[in-house]
């Protein structure tokens, strides 16, 4: 019997749940312990305009700090499209998405659904409109949504995507994303799949599930590490607020129209990560210069490391630190871009103090090697078998905005020093145990033109 | 090229299998006959006991002057370092033991580092064992695990113990064909299987 490509893909996804099969181990490796996600959005409840936003993340205070928790489970399906009639295409999205809302509220007890939109799509199907109506990044001159480049930490041969549309999804309930796969991909059938990428954060999971894959370093782990590399991410001072990375927030850029005003950028990675290497050469003290900046004292062993805004380096200090050493650390040299360099006061009124962070990340380890599933498993260099990593996914105003961050975690500072390694050298933050496959750049349209935006222009 | 890989892979299996299959032996007895006369040697050297393992992971033994010798250094304060070492066949991987000891002196000693940054040369200076990691006893050894150690003990797992005012350790590199579970398996088994060596006997 023939199986139709709806079939094919379909089976696809689910043969990707059963070679990730180690991801429904979460639920039972988790425990109770981790805390609940608040409802705050009632099902079928209005939402809030922008589609990146999730509401209801639990905040718990560990070493004195606080730190969201993020949903437990997260999928990330790239596609391109079937030769859709945008018209219908768009109605069809829609009211998938819609039904969805209907029947899980917008938190990680429920589920978080982004849909963004490559370069490809605004140039394939709407370029005209695209034109007239992208965001424009006053600071870079140039449109809000760039083109996906690499970075000089790159390893040669990351490849840059050209995916139409990518659907990021995330609930603390495994059944909630494969409800939404199902819906939006097998049922839809408006994309093509190109990918399937899984994974997981907090708890003691990496640890816990990287162990029972048998991934190298595995056990170096330390126990209840939010990330395989040992330090909590997710602490609230060091993710941008609610609506910061909002296109029209802090006015870098020029919303035109305002067709997107509510919408942001959207940069998707997969970055392998060598835990043996980063937990046998570096001890605690190098793994905390190397993750924060050289000489920062912390209890030994703690995972927590504050991050607020009045404990944010400059590229002065960076300079002048990696002068004396020649080593920088990997939120020092970030926060020269990622920081707000002096108070502002949003458009709606919030007032965003000098040294709050700006990017919003959502990123979470994964065991995919180094996806879940792909549909060119020769281009993407797909391996059977874990493989320890991390599905960067980050929201920014702006595509430049974004490249600014990734160049200072290069050692490009935005005054202009280059602070001068070689590519993936030991002294140049987390580098030397990093390697990125995949990048790609997305727009992420504000939630009343979340379905193919532009399209009824 | 395939077959290459195959017959790599099937040697990691035999080296991993047979180690495994090796008996673990909690009471040491002696130091066993052929490697003896390398380590009273030593021992004589350094002025102090030094410490033979009756067992080692495949394919190594302990001869001092073996096969698989592949450091055999006393520096001027008599601290000493003895390597075994098995280059895997079409990349099966690496078997690689270190013994030191450092008569006299107790406390971690320093590594010297080098870092390059254009024609700058950075020096300075790291503990030679870093990140302890839990500890393992066996009879008169308490022994501390180090998991980020310098030198010729890097990318191993190393446990370090003190005996009558010296500090004695023994490492292994955490590479294929032994997984980091193994590797400390395998110190496990070398630590319980140690016997002292007085340097007149």
């Amino acid at each position: 019997m023939k199986l139709t490509r709806r079939q094919l893909v379909a089976g696809a996804g689910a043969a990707a749940l059963g070679a990730a099969g180690i991801y429904e181990l979460v639920d039972r490796l988790s425990g109770s312990s981790s805390p609940t996600a608040v409802s705050t959005v009632p099902m079928g409840g209005p939402r809030p305009p922008e589609q990146h936003v999730l509401d209801g993340m639990p905040v718990v205070v560990e070493n004195g700090v606080e730190v969201v928790v993020p949903p437990r489970h997260h999928l990330v399906v790239t596609a391109t499209l079937k030769e859709p009639d945008l018209a219908k295409a768009k109605q069809q999205l829609e009211d998938a998405l819609l039904s969805l809302e209907s029947r899980y509220e917008q938190t990680p007890a429920g589920l978080g659904l982004t849909v963004a939109w490559g370069l490809p799509y605004f140039e394939r199907y709407v370029p005209a409109a695209f034109e007239r109506h992208v965001p424009h990044d006053r600071r870079a001159d140039k449109p809000a949504l760039l083109a996906t480049r690499t970075f000089p930490s790159d390893p040669d041969g990351t490849i840059l995507e050209r995916n139409d549309v990518a659907l990021l999804i995330r609930s603390d309930r495994l059944e909630h994303i494969e409800a939404a796969r199902k819906t939006l991909l097998d049922d839809l059938g408006l994309f093509e799949p190109a990918s399937l990428r899984r994974g997981f954060v907090g708890g003691d999971l990496p640890r816990k599930l990287a162990v029972a894959a048998g991934v190298p370093g595995a056990y170096l782990i330390p126990h209840n590490s939010e990330l395989f590399l040992g330090f909590t991410s997710t602490q609230k001072a060091g993710l941008g607020p609610r609506r910061i990375v909002n296109f029209e927030t802090l006015g870098l850029v020029d919303l035109r129209g305002g067709y997107f005003r509510g919408g942001t950028h959207m940069h998707l990675s997969h970055i392998f990560e060598d835990l043996e290497a980063w937990y046998l050469n570096f001890d605690f003290q190098e793994r905390v210069d190397t993750a924060f900046r050289p000489g920062l004292r912390v209890p030994m062993n703690a995972q927590v490391v504050p991050q607020g805004p009045k404990l944010v380096s400059s590229a002065e200090e960076v300079t002048r630190t990696f002068d004396r050493i020649a080593r920088f650390g990997h939120s020092a040299s970030i926060q020269t871009t990622s920081r707000l360099p002096a108070d502002h006061v949003g458009e709606d009124g919030t007032l965003y103090v000098k040294g709050t962070a700006i990017p919003q990340r959502a990123d979470f380890n994964t065991l995919d090697n180094p996806f879940a599933w792909s549909a060119d498993p020769k281009r993407d260099a797909l391996v059977s078998g874990a493989a320890a990593g991390v599905h960067f996914v980050v929201f920014n105003p702006s595509s430049d905005d974004f490249h600014r961050n990734r160049l200072a975690m290069d050692g490009v500072l935005p005054d202009g020093t280059t602070l001068r390694l070689q590519p993936q050298a030991r002294g140049q933050g987390f580098n030397s145990v990093l390697r990125t496959t995949h990048r790609q750049n997305f727009l992420v349209p504000p939630r009343r033109h979340r379905s193919f935006p532009l399209a009824e222009l | 090229m395939v077959r290459a890989a195959i017959c790599a892979a099937a040697a990691a299996v035999v080296l991993a299998a047979s180690a495994s299959a090796a008996p673990a032996r909690h009471a040491a007895a002696a130091c066993p006959g052929a490697w003896k006369p390398g380590w009273v040697t030593l021992a004589g050297k350094v002025g102090i006991p030094v410490y033979c393992p009756t067992w080692m992971p495949n394919p190594l033994d302990a001869q001092i002057g073996g096969e698989w010798e592949d450091i055999y250094s006393i520096g001027k304060d008599k601290s000493y370092l003895v390597s075994f070492l098995s280059h895997g066949d079409m990349g099966s991987g690496d078997v690689h033991v270190n013994f030191r000891g450092y008569p006299g002196r107790t406390t971690i000693p320093k590594c010297q580092t080098v870092a390059i940054e254009g024609k700058r040369v950075i020096r300075g200076t790291t503990p030679c064992f870093a990140d302890a990691n839990g500890t393992f006893s066996v009879g008169n050894i308490k022994a501390t695990a180090y998991t980020v150690n310098q030198d010729a003990d890097q990318w191993h797992v190393l446990y370090a113990w003190r005996h009558n005012g010296s500090l004695y350790t023994v490492s292994e590199h955490v590479i294929p064909p032994y997984t980091y579970a193994q590797v400390v398996n395998n110190l496990h088994k070398l630590l319980r299987s140690l016997v002292l060596v007085d340097p007149k006997r």
